[in-house]
């Protein structure tokens, strides 16, 4: 249940370990003997025999996941000893409890299976998922698993038989266990089924899957003949089919979450399977979402009544005698299930969905089961060996007092003496006093600090001229301090949050190599303007601006009918994944870009509703993303006819008063208002369909143009607000590659503007969210094996054209011919930008055999696990018209100011290339190099560049990492470089830190380094810098030490 | 895309698909129009007003960063590029040259005056807004109208209140540029009718300019012949 709604990343994670590790140790023979595991039937009931002695499960479904990670987190790529503590560390205290099996979704080496077997006596089930979350069949990703694809299954057969020769004599395998609830997924399109009446549809599908597990068993066997085969269905759903389809298996494996009795499920299972019955998940969690508090002793006696009744139905107690025990779900709570990509070092409270069973919290038509709440043991803070703390609650204590005895040596008077004789009360309050140190130690108090860091630097910079004019006394030295204060706080259940404090010391002056968080504190001069009493305007200097402030704030409310998030400055994302087809919520994810501008985005509110307000969200505040207008934003998901629609209406209620950057214009207040709808259409062909109406408050705004030489002056019309977006993919399946294939277009009238194209796959393509085009799109990615190839296509053309600049003139008799300049966005209604006229090519190549760490994933630098994967692309865009003229903010006059001229006609192109390596699990590179022609984002002056960049990243033993860049007449690093087209004709920077703790996380562990930084200058480099030529380069050198606590 | 609220009673997915695409199809055929000859007007050839009678679009036309001469629909430059002057192009057209076309005396007054708060509502400069308080006098000197002498008025007076340092550039002796200070010229104009040969905007004595400057919080102390180039305007403290 737990994973019924992974996405295909955990798919291809799965999938990817398995051939990884199927190629890697098929070859590879046994360390020792196995252990022959069977079955054993008589008249008393079912055993299952491990060497010939009976072995009654007693398991816990397990994983090591650590606060902040995700589905994606890989253990086995840590190191051999981190690996074996985080392995001492959890099966020390499983074995103390008296587990003696787990099950484990991610696939546990070979190797390490031993070692948890020899050091700890705990045996592990072999479980492929075998396309449960999708696959990748013939080279193409695929979510949905079509069972009934006679590729699909030679594949998955393929890749489960390899999974068998490789784990056959390892020791410490107990059994292989096919699929995870894989009769709950059944999801795949297909019309043969779907012109079947609705009632036989899945059933028609299940008995593709059901043969399939038929087949593999059957195989296996053959490969694997000392264990046995199980699969992991969801409850007993199908019985009567796996009765019929199955009939080499030899242990049912079933996933039940009945609550506190497995009810008639031993009888069924007895009278149309006659087979053992093993649990590979079953429990209870541990939160009382109708109270919302933590429930230690509602899990605890779940558990203890579920076990209790599975010792009865043992062998030999004169039931069904089937029950050959089971695997609690889970060892530890996993905090990344609730969103799954975000909040991840937060534990929610999130009930996502119902179940009657449990009645300790059930209320009708709410959600009672909370997904991240699970384990028996809660997810602590790391310990001194960087292991994940785990603390067991009373189920823990109850379980290990459950299984001191073995259901095979006693009979059911003893048990029920045994369970009768379990001091709840006791372990109750153990397992509070337990969770009572936790919270003193680290949360769920009122306010409590969680961390924070010190920041310690000292620069040393200097520039051509004044070193060779005053030797060492032309290098400037100073030292800065900062501090941030971290604190949580959770004044009631339904309300957590966080907060940081920043207080500034010194602030070392760095710029301008480098501008950093911190600028408010450097001296600032204010102009005080003439009034009645001052008649002259002054100049004043303050130098101890703002040394203390609240860096960021997150709270949120969880209620019955809406979940309220307030945020001040912590990352969001967009919505393009959530219907807003157009852009108009932008993400804001960058963090530290916004720290050099002591921007303080994103602010707002967010509320989403839940139950009879499902699908409705509300957004609003001053700066719901980075640069955006103080707005509302309303969105409606809803499903109509088998088509999702998404309604969004976002209206600007202020102007932003500042610029988001240095000098990024602001923009209008305006409106607008989108409807989108999605659907698959055939098979694997999916449709998006999307209309705007924006910026009405423009109609009848004037703009002039030039027509056949001569000026018009127009007027905007209500059809220039309005605007269609559609795009159709479609799979590809050819007999050379797999793949997908999409056409789109964006058509918008003149005012018709929305927000960013989502790019996916590394695209360069140059999207605009303006309106007054007419656009279309049209990609095709081809898939050979470990290879993508991914040409796309952009055609773009203006509605009306950017203005030229002709000067007025006044002729004989006072005739006036008023001449045109390029428009801006603040005189005019709209101007041609980077909606420009477009004819754009682009191929990019993608090498990557590790499909489970997806190449364009955000946090692929961290996560990616290939031995080395790499990318090539080509960029070719002829934009054959002139621009308008853009805009940047002008700070002393707090508006917007024109560049005066546009951008000429031109045609750019980019090549670039991405490569990581990861040689040894100790090493890591990670090289980005780009070549390139292209144009400003703002000013014309100084013509196209034509620019070079290298940039790399070394991690070496987890511990020392190695950062720089050189680039060849490329803009400086600031937005505003390329604003003002201000390039070097070298750039250098090289970083080298030591990680000094256990964390080996660059965002989390105390760091110590040092940065070296040169520019030279030329005539394109900043006035004040290159000095008439005076001045050659700057350089600085800048020693750090964060200390994280 | 998160759960969707799901109405079973709905139409079939055909049915609101081929709903959808009409709807899309018409925004989009709506929305992509472009824009023909026949849209719009052809502002080619504007006739400048050579009448002087001026009706003042808001209370505060022609003064400070008041902008409201950019929609007043009698204002001929309201969309023309009023070109400043550019170092980096210094032979560029300028607003200079405009004004040097429009026709000298009365029958350009109005037009000069459009030009300068034109030029004065797009970049707020001391030069501009001295220049729209000499065609506003000029306009005064042709058509007597009070209302018009009160805003010029108020617009000479801006000049000191809103750039009093500023200064606008003169030619003179075979090219050569020199600067001169705007307050001066302020109240050179409003002072000595040589100044402009324009109609005295505060009659009666010069003297009375003298306590009108005093009014505004102001100090002139006047120039003296035969150059009249060491008048002196300073801001009255306290």
């Amino acid at each position: 249940m737990a994973h019924a709604n992974l996405p295909k990343s955990l798919g291809r994670v799965v999938g990817a370990i398995v051939l990884v590790l199927a190629a890697t140790f098929a070859l590879a023979g046994p360390a020792q003997a196995s252990a022959v595991v069977t079955t054993y039937k008589d008249d008393n009931g079912w055993q299952l025999r491990v060497n010939g002695e009976p072995f009654y499960v007693k398991g816990v479904v397990w994983s090591y996941t650590p606060r902040g990670e995700n589905y994606t987190f890989n253990l086995w790529g840590e190191s051999d000893e981190h690996i074996r503590n985080v392995l001492d560390y959890d099966f020390g205290l499983l074995r103390e409890a008296g587990v003696n099996a787990i099950r484990s979704f991610a696939m546990i080496p070979p190797k390490w299976v031993t070692y948890i077997y020899q050091e700890h006596g705990i045996m592990t089930v072999i479980n492929p998922l075998m396309g449960r979350y999708g696959a990748t069949i013939g080279g193409k990703w695929v979510p949905f698993t079509d069972y009934s694809d006679e590729l699909t299954r030679a594949t998955l057969k393929a890749e489960t038989l390899a999974i068998v020769q490789a784990y056959k004599d390892v020791p410490g395998v107990l059994m292989f266990a096919l699929g995870n609830e894989s009769n709950y997924g059944l999801s795949w399109s297909s019309f043969e089924i779907e012109n079947l009446p609705e009632g036989e549809q899945n059933t028609a599908k299940a008995r593709y899957l059901y043969s399939l597990f038929n087949e593999v068993i059957v195989a296996g066997k053959k490969i694997a003949p000392n264990h046995p085969f199980s699969i992991v269905n969801g409850d007993i759903q199908y019985i009567d089919l796996i009765a019929e389809l199955v009939p080499e298996l030899d242990v049912l494996g079933s996933n039940v979450y009945r609550g506190r009795s497995f009810t008639d499920l031993w009888a069924q299972v007895d009278e149309k399977l006659d087979l053992p019955v093993l649990y590979f998940e079953f429990g209870s969690d541990a939160y009382n979402a109708r109270e919302d508090r933590e429930d230690q002793l509602a899990q605890a006696s779940y558990l203890k009544d579920q076990w209790q009744e599975m010792y009865h139905k043992a062998y030999g107690n004169d039931e069904e005698g089937n029950a050959i025990g089971g695997f609690v779900f889970e060892w530890r709570d996993e905090w990344w299930k609730y969103l799954q990509e975000e909040r991840l070092d937060i534990h929610d409270t999130n009930a996502s969905w119902s179940n009657q069973a449990y009645q300790f919290d059930w209320v009708a038509g709410q959600n009672n089961m909370n997904e991240e709440w699970f384990g028996i043991a809660a997810l602590g803070l790391p310990n001194a060996d960087g292991v994940s703390a785990a603390r067991p609650r009373m189920a823990y204590d109850v379980l290990a007092a459950i299984w001191e005895i073995d259901p095979y040596a006693y009979k059911k008077e003893a048990i029920n003496q045994h369970f009768a004789g379990i001091n709840m009360d006791f372990l109750e309050l153990k397992g509070e006093v337990r969770a009572l140190r936790e919270s003193t130690d680290e949360s769920r108090k009122t306010l409590h600090f969680t961390g924070g860091e010190l920041r310690l630097e000292m620069v040393m910079k200097g520039e051509e001229q004044a070193i060779t004019e005053s030797g060492e006394n032309g290098v400037e030295f100073s030292d800065g301090q900062m501090v941030f204060l971290d604190f949580g706080f959770a004044p009631t259940e339904r309300i957590d949050g966080q907060f940081s404090v920043n207080i500034l010391g010194n602030v070392a002056d760095t710029e301008p190599l480098e501008i950093q968080y911190g600028r408010r504190g450097l001296p600032f001069e204010v102009v005080i303007a003439p009034d009645g009493n001052v008649r002259l305007a002054r100049a004043e200097t303050l130098t101890d601006r703002e040394r203390v402030e609240i860096y960021d704030f997150n709270a949120t409310y969880e209620g019955d009918r809406v979940d309220i998030e307030a945020f001040y400055h912590t990352p969001r994302y967009h919505w393009k994944y959530e219907g807003d087809f157009f852009g108009l919520i932008r993400e804001t994810t960058d963090i530290q870009g916004m720290d050099i501008w002591n921007a303080k985005a994103p602010s707002g509110v967010e509320m989403r509703g839940k139950g009879a307000l499902d699908g409705l969200t509300f957004l609003f505040g001053p700066e719901v993303y980075w640069g955006a207008n103080p707005k509302w934003v309303l969105k409606y998901d809803f499903d109509l006819g088998g088509v999702e629609y998404t309604f969004i209406h976002s209206e600007d209620v202020a102007r932003l008063d500042d610029s988001a950057t240095a000098t990024q214009a602001t923009e209008r207040q305006s409106r607008q208002t989108t409807i989108y709808a999605a659907t698959d259409v055939a098979d694997g062909v999916k449709l998006e369909l999307g209309g705007i109406i924006s910026a009405t408050e423009k109609v009848d705004d004037q703009f002039d143009r030039i027509e056949g030489g001569n000026v018009i002056l127009d007027e905007v019309e209500l059809r220039d607000t309005l605007g269609f977006k559609g795009r159709l993919s479609f799979d590809v399946d050819t007999a050379l590659f797999g793949g997908m294939a999409y056409v789109a277009t964006n058509i918008g009238g003149l005012v018709a503007d929305g927000g960013d194209t989502l790019r996916e796959f590394g695209t360069r393509l140059p999207y605009s969210a303006f309106g007054n085009k007419e656009e279309y799109e049209a990609g095709l990615m081809m898939t050979f094996g470990d290879y993508t190839l991914f040409p796309r296509f952009l055609y773009r053309t203006n509605l009306v054209d950017a203005n030229p600049s002709i000067p007025a003139e006044i002729g004989p008799g006072g005739v006036l011919f008023p001449g045109l300049t390029p428009r801006n966005r603040d005189d005019d209604p709209f101007a041609v930008l980077d909606n420009r006229e477009a004819r754009a090519a682009e191929i990019i190549l993608t090498y990557d055999p590790t499909g489970a760490t997806p190449f364009y994933a955000w946090d692929n630098d961290m996560r990616e696990d290939a031995g080395f994967a790499y990318n090539i692309g080509a960029n070719y865009t002829r934009y054959p018209t002139f621009t308008d003229t853009y805009q940047f903010f002008f700070d002393e006059g707090g508006t917007n100011a024109p560049f005066g001229a546009g951008l000429p006609a031109e045609d750019v192109w980019m090549l670039s290339s991405r490569m990581v390596f990861n040689p040894n699990v100790n090493a890591r590179y990670i090289v980005n190099a780009m070549a390139g022609f292209d144009q400003s984002t703002g000013d014309p002056t100084g013509g196209t560049r034509r620019f070079y960049e290298l940039d790399g990243k070394m991690v070496f033993n987890q511990r020392h990492v190695l950062e720089a860049y050189f680039k060849k007449d490329a803009w400086g690093p600031y937005d505003f470089h390329r604003q003002f087209n201000i390039t070097y004709p070298e750039q250098l920077m090289i970083d080298y830190s030591i990680l000094l703790d256990h964390q080996r996380d660059q965002l989390r562990s105390t760091q110590i380094g040092l940065r070296g930084l040169y520019r030279s200058l030329d005539e394109n480099s900043p006035d004040n810098e290159f000095l008439d030529g005076d001045n050659d380069y700057l350089a600085q050198l800048h020693f750090y030490l964060i200390f994280r606590f | 895309m998160s759960e969707k609220n799901t109405h079973g009673a709905g139409p079939a997915r055909p049915a609101s698909l081929v709903a959808l695409l009409l709807g899309c199809a018409m925004l989009g055929a709506t929305g992509c129009d472009g824009r023909s000859a026949n849209d719009g007007t052809n502002i080619n050839q504007i006739l400048l007003p050579s009448d002087t009678l001026l009706n003042l679009a808001c209370a505060e036309v022609g003064i400070g960063p008041e902008t409201c001469v950019l929609a007043d629909p009698e204002n001929p430059f309201a969309t023309v590029p009023v070109p400043e002057f550019d170092v980096n192009n210094p032979e560029g057209e300028t607003k200079f040259d405009l004004a040097d076309d429009i026709p000298a005396g009365p029958t350009g007054a109005k037009a000069r005056f459009y030009l300068w708060a034109t030029a004065l509502a797009r970049r707020p400069s001391g030069e501009n807004q001295w220049l729209t308080a000499r065609a506003l006098h000029e306009l005064y000197d042709a058509n007597s109208d009070p209302l018009i002498r009160d805003q010029a008025l108020k617009a000479y007076r801006s000049v000191l209140d809103n750039f009093f340092g500023s200064v606008t550039f003169f030619e003179c002796c075979g090219g050569v540029s020199f600067p001169g200070t705007l307050n001066e010229r302020v109240a050179d104009d409003l002072y000595r009718t040589e100044a402009t040969g324009y109609e005295r905007l505060v009659p009666g004595d010069p003297v009375n300019v003298l306590s009108l400057f005093g009014e505004w919080g102001y100090t002139y102390r006047p120039a003296n012949p035969p150059n009249y180039d060491d008048g002196l305007v300073t801001i009255n403290r306290g």
